[in-house]
């Protein structure tokens, strides 16, 4: 390269470190293991490995081209994760911290999002019906979902729920009771 | 016959290529009533390139009066290019008739990359229900692992690197293809690059439109403004806080559509940006976003700068017919030894030669 070059490069990387944009949002769901918003944008390269190995297809990619193309985001409400944690293992450069398939690990450690729950649309809660659905497909079991009262209606505890989406995808379809969303202040 | 390149600009000396007139005798070039053209050819000729250059199959040529240089390169298409109006030879006059034993190899691995890009998704989506065997093979080329080696592009490497800073694992994972480009040089661009298929389709479009009188311009961008684009991805990267370069870079971009595609999502925006690249190499400038805009190929003539693998001519075999210059799809002069580190050792040049002038060696052995 010769000395116009190296100005040119310099020149180019000024040009593009003046750039600034408003704190990453961090408003969409992320694969297991993602490092909290902000650091995971600046880690994935988009290379669709995750995408490639989800076996569910729950990890999608955005159809723009703005900044935000480049990265994965859970689609829960259509298929919801099952903490395979290929993803993790497939992530090249740690955008996806490595979590082995262990239940106890994936319990301590993974954090999607959190369950948050319309009682008004839940039938257990709202006296039309016994349903525990959510309860039933829950891996993680009553620290994450417990059944309470006369009704056995669902309560959720956010802080020992993974968010794999399980409970949001069997949900019956006329209730939608529950619904998986960012944790509030970023993920754990 | 319309010209690809824009008349604007008198070409370079040694493209004087006035087939006939400036390397048939003399006699020859006054009976064809081109007396004004052929001296004026050869005199510029001989100020470039002065008695050691002129080969002796030139001279031999001269000689038997009444062929000339090119009445002996392989592709009849040349040969009628010879023989009709004096003209600027053009990349659609050179076939690749005698394709040397690696540029079959070439082909072989650059269908092996594409395929890997758009065939391994669509594989994978057959595995509905089941996961990918990813301990053998993930990803495309760019972002792969085989049998738990990691292949991560330099470009990528460095985005991560600048945004997150430099990680033992990173690094890792960045050294197999790392040593590969300083060993190689950027032969990524010529070898793997799931691009240029769609490359070759856009040649194949200007070589139509010229067939068909409509003008297609071939605008050379300085050299300097690839840097100043791979200074803007690694910069921005490392300000906004979000990876540049898959959104710009086509081997990712092409590996996410082909990705979208196979899932059943739609092609999406990154295929709108590589229609835009195709579109600009197709209409405005030969393959010059490869040669000028793409941050990967910069990055890869940086780093492959002192690379010892190189195309190198032996003088006494070259006639100066230019083909060489003219199938390189990166500007690249062979025939004057004028080569950077922009050559993708594609290994183009080599193949087309006609007396087997060229080859691609370690520096400073030659066959």
């Amino acid at each position: 390269m010769n000395r116009r070059g190296l100005l040119a490069l310099a020149g180019g990387a000024l040009s593009g470190l003046l750039v600034r944009r408003s704190p990453a949002s961090g408003a969409e769901l992320r694969p297991p293991g993602a490092l909290p918003p902000g650091a995971f944008e600046r880690a994935c390269i988009g290379c669709v490995r995750c995408a490639e190995v989800c076996p569910t297809r729950a990890i999608r990619f955005p159809a723009g081209a703005g900044l935000g193309a480049g990265q994965p985001f859970l689609a829960l409400r259509e298929s919801a994760c099952v903490l395979c944690m290929a993803c993790t293992e497939a992530c090249p450069t740690g955008a996806l911290a490595r979590i082995p398939p262990v239940p106890e690990r994936i319990a301590a450690e993974v954090r999607i999002g959190v369950p948050v729950l319309e009682r008004k649309a839940c039938l257990p809660w709202n006296g039309q019906g016994v349903c525990r659905l959510c309860a039933y497909v829950c891996p993680i079991g009553p620290a994450a979902v417990e059944l309470v009262g006369p009704q056995q209606a669902p309560l959720f505890h956010p802080e020992g729920c993974v968010g794999c989406g399980l409970c949001e995808e069997a949900c019956p379809e006329e209730a939608r009771a529950v619904r998986i969303e960012l944790r509030p202040g970023g993920r754990a | 016959m319309s010209r690809g390149r824009t008349d604007a600009e008198d070409p370079p000396p040694h493209l004087w290529t006035r087939v006939p007139a400036s390397i048939a005798p003399d006699a020859q070039g006054l009976r064809d009533g081109e007396a004004h053209d052929g001296p004026r050819a050869r005199s510029t000729r001989k100020e470039v390139r002065p008695a050691a250059g002129m080969s002796i199959a030139t001279s031999s040529d001269r000689d038997r009066g009444s062929e000339n240089a090119l009445t002996h390169l392989g592709s009849p298409r040349i040969r009628a290019a010879a023989g009709r109006t004096p003209r600027l030879l053009q990349p659609w006059d050179v076939t690749l008739r005698r394709a040397r034993s690696y540029v079959r190899v070439r082909r072989a691995v650059l269908a092996g990359s594409v395929l890997t890009v758009v065939g391994l998704p669509f594989l994978a989506a057959r595995f509905v229900d089941r996961s990918w065997p990813s301990g053998v093979f993930v990803g495309a080329t760019g972002a792969a692992r085989a049998l738990g080696v990691e292949l991560l592009d330099p470009l990528m490497s460095a985005g991560v690197a600048l945004a997150r800073g430099a990680r033992p694992g990173l690094l890792a994972a960045a050294l197999p293809v790392l040593l590969l480009v300083v060993v190689l040089g950027r032969f990524f661009c010529g070898w793997l690059c799931p691009y240029l298929p769609l490359l070759a389709v856009s040649n194949a479009v200007r070589w139509a439109l010229a067939r068909l009188g409509i003008p297609t311009l071939d605008l050379r961008l300085p050299g300097w403004i690839r840097f100043a684009v791979l200074g803007t991805v690694l910069g921005g990267t490392a300000a906004l806080g979000v990876q540049l370069a898959p959104l710009v870079y086509p081997p990712a971009l092409l590996a996410r559509s082909a990705y979208r595609l196979a899932f059943g999502l739609g092609l999406g925006g990154g295929a709108a940006v590589v229609a835009v690249v195709w579109l600009f190499d197709t209409t405005v400038s030969r393959a010059g976003f490869c040669r000028s805009l793409c941050p990967g190929g910069a990055l890869f003539s940086l780093l492959g700068a002192r690379s010892p693998v190189r195309v190198q001519r032996t003088a006494s075999r070259c006639t100066d017919c230019t083909v060489c210059d003219v199938v390189c799809n990166l500007g690249q002069a062979p025939m004057t030894d004028r080569l950077d580190a922009g050559c993708e050792r594609c290994g183009r040049c080599v193949a087309a030669c006609p007396t087997g002038a060229l080859s691609l060696s370690l520096q400073g052995r030659r066959p």
